[in-house]
């Protein structure tokens, strides 16, 4: 079972796990209702997210096991800090539920992790992406200013943007930003 | 109070400190707001967690320093109850009470406060409508921890009142903002939290106080500034100008205007994000058990500087595991209780830092519980508050 509230991400790991031959008894985005979905589905492994506040719900049901008829466990029996560090940073948490043998159970938190991990690797990288996106056109348009206002030939522009970041010990999309806010008609007009 | 004596250096400058989103954050929110961290040569960053799990993990694989605890955590989680297994330990609580039991307002109606207007006339009232609706599904109270504060007073409570906690209602544990929508929705029947999340259940008009923790166990043991053994260790220096710095957040906290003052820094966005006035009834003392009542006077809702509250009473973390002892349905040894209680609750690190800021301290590592019904003079210049429980001294050794 799966209790992940970014989608995108829980679909990745239920397609993985699929692909791996396990079944993935349940996915659902929080854990509204998560006691009855153990009961329902009597998973033997709850991956959860790390960031999840029910982790609380979950950790006390192996808690009150006398009460609960499934007690579900974290995974510590290899009281390993490394792997724990791993998961921590990946962004998971695993709990074992019934007398499972752990060992059965690494591979599928090994899985989870791998997928956690790639798809934070995809997101820093569209990230990245999209602010380097955003830097050139921020360059461009102060490029465009400084050739409107200053009659300079885009070459000499650039030149220009590059100079004033090397004085001001800035990085070139700062300095754009700069000439932006004081060339550009609003921001003349507002400086007025 | 000012540190008059010459501080060893910090072996770590910036320190990342968990908290979650309570009005009893206030020390640390406090402490950043007011530049107090900068004094001591801590650049601190404040995270929000979402759950005592978060923060329980991320200290132990050093992704956090230092973090806002429930009280019995340090005791727990070495003990290695329910999740990860790690050593921790306090030298500083940093509240005391807090908490409240909130029930749905119809079942509130049915108590008939105006009846019975205090937390043990409320017990009584709800064991009688127990008794009246045997037929029915038993009642789903949630607390926000099996090991905490909350679910201690819980039971008490239900106790004093000859509700048995494990038969006669259903405990369990939700996240402290899920429980006014789960109240709401009639998924649970009543809840014991923290603030402000019961005077937002109680302003939204889906539930009405039935008992403040204060009525239960005064003054009771509620958060405690938490690390690793192993991170104390590496860091002895950086751990005692948190302290420092926290110990005096705390004590400007017993001034009514820094309470104003932090209910305004609590309510912005990184940290509890909610207004002003859902944080003051608890902060002020000047608290509406239920939407169409006035506020009443409330004595220490929350208790941060007074009392000696930064003390690590060794009393009461005996006294929290053994109820956890319970809950647990294990027997832990008096030696095994003894040495969690020494190796995680360290009054001498809290009279470290209070000979830093030459206030006394008690130089006894436990006092005596249930036993006062007002301020009492426990040595020299030391005066601790009262310290009754529901129901006298019948919990002395556990719930």
């Amino acid at each position: 079972m799966l209790v992940d509230d970014n989608p995108e991400r829980a679909q990745l790991v239920e397609e993985r796990l699929w692909d791996c031959g396990y079944e993935v008894v349940s996915v659902i985005p929080s854990a509204t209702g998560l006691l009855y979905q153990i009961e329902q589905h009597s998973p033997d492994v709850v991956l959860i997210d790390l960031e999840s506040p029910d982790r609380d719900v979950l950790e006390s049901l192996a808690i009150v096991n006398h009460h609960n008829p499934r007690p579900v466990v974290m995974f510590t029996q290899e009281e390993d800090p490394e792997y724990i560090n791993q998961a921590v940073n990946a962004g998971i948490s695993t709990y074992l539920v019934g007398g499972i043998n752990p060992e059965h159970v690494k591979p599928v938190i090994d899985v989870a992790i791998a997928q956690f991990r790639s798809f934070q690797a995809l997101r820093d990288q569209l990230n990245s992406a999209k602010i380097q996106l955003e830097d050139r056109k921020l360059v461009e348009q102060a490029k465009g200013l400084l050739m409107a206002y200053q009659k300079l030939s885009e070459e000499d522009a650039h030149k220009l943007l590059n100079k004033l970041a090397m004085d001001n010990n800035q990085r070139l999309p700062d300095v754009a930003k700069t000439v932006l806010a004081t060339l550009s008609p609003k921001g003349r007009g507002s400086k007025k | 109070m000012t540190v008059t004596k010459h501080l060893p250096p910090p072996e770590k400058e910036h320190l990342k400190v968990g908290f979650m989103r309570l009005t009893d954050s206030a020390p640390l929110v406090l402490a950043q707001a007011t530049g107090l961290f900068s004094r001591f040569g801590l650049d601190v960053e404040l995270l929000r967690e979402v759950s005592w799990a978060n923060l329980r993990d991320k200290l132990v694989v050093g992704a956090l320093d230092a973090a806002h605890l429930l009280a019995p955590l340090p005791m727990m989680t070495s003990f290695g109850a329910g999740g990860l297994r790690a050593n921790l330990l306090t030298g500083l609580s940093l509240s005391l009470n807090g908490n409240a039991i909130t029930l749905s307002r119809a079942l509130w109606e049915k108590l008939h406060w105006e009846k019975n207007p205090d937390a043990a006339g409320m017990t009584q009232a709800l064991a009688r409508h127990i008794d009246a609706n045997r037929d029915q599904d038993v009642l789903t109270l949630a607390t926000v921890h099996m090991f905490s504060m909350h679910t201690f007073q819980l039971r008490m409570w239900l106790k004093a009142g000859g509700i048995d906690p494990d038969r006669d209602v259903r405990i369990i544990v939700l996240p402290p903002e899920q429980m006014g929508d789960s109240l709401a929705r009639g998924i649970i029947d009543g809840f014991c939290v923290g603030e402000p999340w019961n005077t937002l259940a109680v302003q939204q008009g889906s539930g009405a106080v039935a008992a403040v923790g204060y009525d239960i166990w005064n003054n009771a043991p509620e958060k405690v500034l938490g690390v690793t053994e192993t991170w104390h260790n590496h860091f002895p220096g950086t751990h005692l100008r948190l302290r420092l710095a926290l110990m005096e957040a705390c004590q400007s906290l017993s001034d009514p205007q820094q309470r104003t003052l932090v209910a305004e820094i609590l309510s912005r966005p990184e940290y509890l994000d909610l207004p002003v006035k859902i944080l003051m009834p608890s902060l002020s003392g000047h608290f509406s058990i239920a939407k169409h009542l006035p506020p009443v006077a409330i004595r220490d809702f929350h208790v941060f500087g007074r009392y000696f509250a930064g003390f690590p009473w060794r009393s009461q973390a005996q006294w929290m595991v053994k109820s956890s002892a319970v809950l647990l349905g294990k027997k832990i040894s008096d030696d095994h209780c003894q040495a969690l209680v020494q190796q995680c609750y360290r009054p001498d690190l809290y009279r470290e830092a209070a000979r830093f800021l030459d206030i006394v301290s008690p130089d006894q590592d436990a006092k005596p519980e249930a036993a006062h019904s007002g301020e009492w003079h426990f040595d020299d210049g030391i005066v601790l508050g009262a310290d009754r429980m529901i129901g006298g001294d019948r919990f002395l050794s556990g719930v």
